[in-house]
């Protein structure tokens, strides 16, 4: 079974939030609960250069998820295409998850006491369709979907062009 | 294995059960890009880039995926309101178009009258593609005050750009510019006017060179190959001290020199006066990299400077445009693909066709308020707001009796917000037109439901320079609410301008493209119209200036009475102008940072934009905010010697320790007095409109330069 994944080329990003607001109009989270968003690091000196880059944090759908091994009502699991779904309808709210995730990456809803993940978009990926922040909407055409290494190697080359 | 395709409608279609997509045009910003509109049960439920448009391909900014949450946010106003108590007392009272638009041409007609139709002024903030019905409405009644962001946004480009070389100068990213200098400009999150961060990101992609100029450390300037952080205001002089080096280094195009420029002698006197270790000082930036810097942008061809209005909001304003173009066209980088492009728009009718101009007789043209002393800007039919203000609180040199703004704020957006606040208390009549109670509003007679987007037909970018027009298809209808162009076909029609009008706005629409032998209705079946594509044009017809030639010495700047070559003004208040303010006010303020989601003062009533900033920032180096006692999330208090805002401080080392950033039309539509915060985080509370201080020839207010002080609150 071929694997999905949501890669992103934080050397483009320009922090623009379109991903951010795209992933709303697709789920509709509550306000204050975000299933993808851009993060500002630094300015800080790097070699010898003061940097500013953003990074955009989003679950990783990790080969081993931890949040789906602590999970006491087996919310979150693992797709054979790679994708980990949490199940809203499951979540009791004990927040174990968020606990185990390295990445910072679920996130807590207050109004409806569960917790709430990027789930790839599993709903239109099983349509066909590509998940909402990366359906072409990033201005620096720096969120991809697919295959993890199609992806990298596609990323590298973009990247010899440019140097 | 499932074929993923960007953009695919038809699944979108099956998947989500959508009743229609709709082809259209975002106006969310200042230009617009192709977007698809889906709906279903008569509602736009989602918003997604249009893969065929050219301009955005497919992409999409924050502020026009949100556009269905302005479209039918609660608090928007779906009715015409007349205030029933005191100015600002939030009491209001629903009212009929007709009793409203009655009443409004009622108060023209005796406003003409008895004080003259230019006691009359009308208003926009930044153009809306509502410009060219604003100026007609205005023409035909014979005001020719027109009240907008022109003096210090966009116009003056354009203004600058006329005189120079006949055109607005817009970069070629299609061919990808091999060079791009950014000046002073976030497209990346602006993405309003002909430019897109889209196609910017495109041609870095493809290996072109970045120059950065920029006070802050933006992630355009973090990319940079070469980042030139300067002095805020002294952007002049650093364009003058780079030309130094190309002359100097005779790196220009010497055969675009010789044929196509005007007044290349008394330049290269000028430039000389801007040598490298003067132009160091003024700006801060070391000479080596000035030198660098321009040396890599003359060498590498093609090259653009993509600008923007930061550039426009300072004493320099027109000299700093005119200074980019000098640079753009003595390195052989104008109408060349890949470069600067003065585009040819397809042949409908122009804006300033449509405006009627020419029917404003020159007796009242002699009127315009501020035209005697800002010339440049008296010629494009363009105001300095203070002349408004002053007129209203004055009475000289006349009486304004009367406002009417179309989709501006200028208690938000206009300098020395305290006075705006003064005038528009003081006003006889207002009237206004917008999608919510804005604290400009709230001090209106009269105010207008406001379509947006979403709910009008109109030619998109009819105004813009890049070539092209789209379609904007009315998609749906909110309330009573009616485009700025319906509403003031109507009012035409009740103040005596009927026969220059339609019965409806599709008669104006079709009027505007009757020139290419089609109309609205075969046009919105189009996806866009391409103006003709050539490149270098002034080979055969020379620029479209008076010597028909490129004006590095301006023969009508010099004709109006100013100096036709740029020079650099100390910023008005500074360390070196003002020394002694200095010592009060140890920091150099600037204002206008752009952030993700918002348009000036719109959409901070939009959940998903709100969502995104919280709350005003002010920007401070870490050396600074120790020194002053500040950290990081403290609510700070930024004072200036007209007034003191709040913000939250951020401590940023992307940003020079003697410089501070705050962020500007800040207001807060979730509280539901009527004054909304107006003036607790408003940057121009802090911010100086006095005359001496503006471009002596645009009128540009200096909004973005000031000096202030800073500390916990």
């Amino acid at each position: 079974m071929k694997k999905y994944a949501l890669v992103i080329d934080h050397e483009a990003c320009w922090g623009c939030k379109a991903c951010e607001v795209a992933c709303k109009q697709e789920n509709n989270s509550t306000d204050g609960v975000q299933l993808i968003s851009v993060l500002e690091v630094g300015p800080k000196i790097i070699d010898g250069k003061l940097d500013f880059f953003f990074q955009v944090n989003v679950c990783r759908h990790c080969d081993d998820p931890p949040c789906a091994e602590v999970c006491p009502e087996k919310a979150i699991s693992k797709r054979e295409d790679g994708i980990v779904v949490m199940d809203y309808e499951k979540c009791t709210g004990c927040q174990a998850c968020i606990e185990a995730c390295p990445y910072d990456a679920i996130a807590f809803d207050m109004n409806k006491g569960i917790a709430q993940k990027c789930n790839l978009c599993h709903h239109r990926v099983d349509r066909g369709l590509i998940p909402a922040c990366a359906d072409n909407v990033c201005l620096a055409h720096c969120i991809y979907f697919g295959d993890p290494d199609e992806i990298r190697q596609m990323i590298s080359k973009k990247r010899r062009f440019n140097k | 294995m499932t074929e993923f395709t960007y953009s695919n409608i038809k699944r979108e279609m099956e998947t989500y059960g959508y009743d229609s997509v709709v082809k259209s045009h975002c106006r969310m910003c200042h230009g617009g890009c192709g977007v698809l509109v889906y709906t279903k049960n008569g509602k736009a439920v989602k918003i997604a880039g249009d893969p065929d448009c050219s301009i955005n391909h497919g992409t999409l900014c924050s502020k026009g995926i949100a556009s269905t949450q302005l479209a039918y946010h609660p608090d928007r106003l779906k009715y015409p309101v007349k205030r029933v108590g005191a100015k600002a007392s939030g009491n209001w009272e629903r009212i009929s178009w007709d009793e409203a638009l009655n009443t409004i041409a009622e108060r023209i007609v005796q406003y003409k009258k008895a004080f003259g139709a230019e006691s009359i002024v009308m208003g926009y903030g930044t153009g809306r593609e509502n410009e060219g019905v604003i100026y007609r409405f205005a023409n035909l009644l014979g005001t020719p005050n027109v009240l907008t962001a022109g003096h210090f946004c966009y116009g003056p480009r354009i203004a600058t750009s006329i005189i120079t070389c006949g055109s607005n100068p817009i970069v070629d990213y299609e061919n990808n510019p091999k060079c791009i200098m950014v000046w002073g400009n976030n497209l990346v999150i602006g993405n309003s006017d002909e430019y897109k961060g889209e196609s910017f990101s495109v041609s870095l992609e493809k290996g072109a060179k970045l120059i950065a100029v920029d006070p802050r450390l933006t992630r355009i300037a973090a990319r940079a190959d070469i980042w030139l952080q300067l002095r805020p205001g002294t952007d002049t002089a650093l364009a003058l001290g780079m030309l130094n080096v190309i002359v100097n280094e005779k790196l220009y195009d010497t055969e675009f020199v010789e044929n196509y420029v005007h007044g290349w002698e008394p330049f290269v006197k000028r430039v000389n006066e801007y040598p490298l270790n003067k132009v160091e000082k003024i700006t801060w930036v070391p000479k080596e990299k000035i030198r660098e810097a321009a040396r890599l942008f003359a060498t590498t061809k093609p090259a653009a400077i993509q600008w923007g209005v930061a550039i426009e909001q300072q004493i320099n304003c027109a000299d700093n445009n005119r200074s980019l173009m000098a640079l753009m066209g003595i390195t052989g980088n104008i109408d060349v693909p890949g470069g600067q492009v003065l585009f040819r728009a397809p042949k409908v009718r122009t804006v300033a066709e449509f405006g009627a101009h020419k029917k404003l007789s020159k007796e009242q043209a002699a009127k315009r308020l501020g035209a005697d002393r800002f010339r440049l800007a008296g010629n494009f039919a363009i105001i300095n707001p203070k002349c408004v203000w002053d007129a209203i609180l004055t009475k000289k040199p006349y009486p304004v009796k009367m406002l009417f703004l179309i989709s501006s704020n200028p208690v938000m957006t206009r300098a020395n917000a305290k006075e705006v606040y003064r005038a528009l208390e003081k006003v006889e009549f207002m009237a206004v037109s917008d999608f919510f109670l804005t604290p400009t509003a709230e001090l209106a007679d009269i105010v207008l439901p406001a379509s947006t987007w979403l709910e009008m037909d109109y030619i998109g970018d009819f105004w813009k320079r890049h070539g092209y027009i789209l379609p904007r298809r009315k998609v749906i209808q909110v309330g009573e609410c009616r485009s700025d162009h319906e509403m003031l076909n109507d009012l035409a029609h009740r103040v005596g301008q009927g026969e220059y009008w339609w019965d409806s706005f599709e008669g104006a629409l079709d009027y505007i493209l009757e020139p290419m032998g089609t109309t609205w209705q075969k046009f919105s079946e189009t996806d866009y119209i391409r103006g003709e594509v050539t490149y270098q044009k002034y080979k055969k017809k020379g620029f479209s200036t008076p010597t028909n030639k490129f004006e590095l010495y301006s023969t009508l700047l010099e004709k109006w009475g100013y100096d036709p070559l740029p020079q650099y003004r100390e910023v008005p208040e500074s360390p070196l102008s003002s020394p002694e303010l200095y010592k009060q006010y140890p920091y150099i303020l600037i204002t206008g940072m752009r952030s993700p989601g918002f348009f000036h003062t719109e959409n901070r009533q939009v959940p998903w934009l709100r969502e995104l900033h919280r709350e005003p920032v002010v920007e401070i180096h870490p050396e600074t905010a120790k020194k002053e006692g500040i950290r990081e999330g403290d609510w700070v208090i930024i004072e200036s010697p007209r007034g003191k805002v709040r913000q939250r401080a951020k401590i940023f080392a992307g940003i020079d320790p003697r410089v501070i950033g705050a962020q500007h039309a800040w207001w807060f539509p979730e509280r539901k007095d009527p004054g909304h915060g107006w003036d607790e985080s408003n940057i121009n509370i802090l911010t100086d409109n006095a005359y001496e201080g503006c471009d002596p020839a645009m009128g540009a207010t200096n909004v973005r330069t000031l000096l202030c002080k800073i500390y916990p609150e």
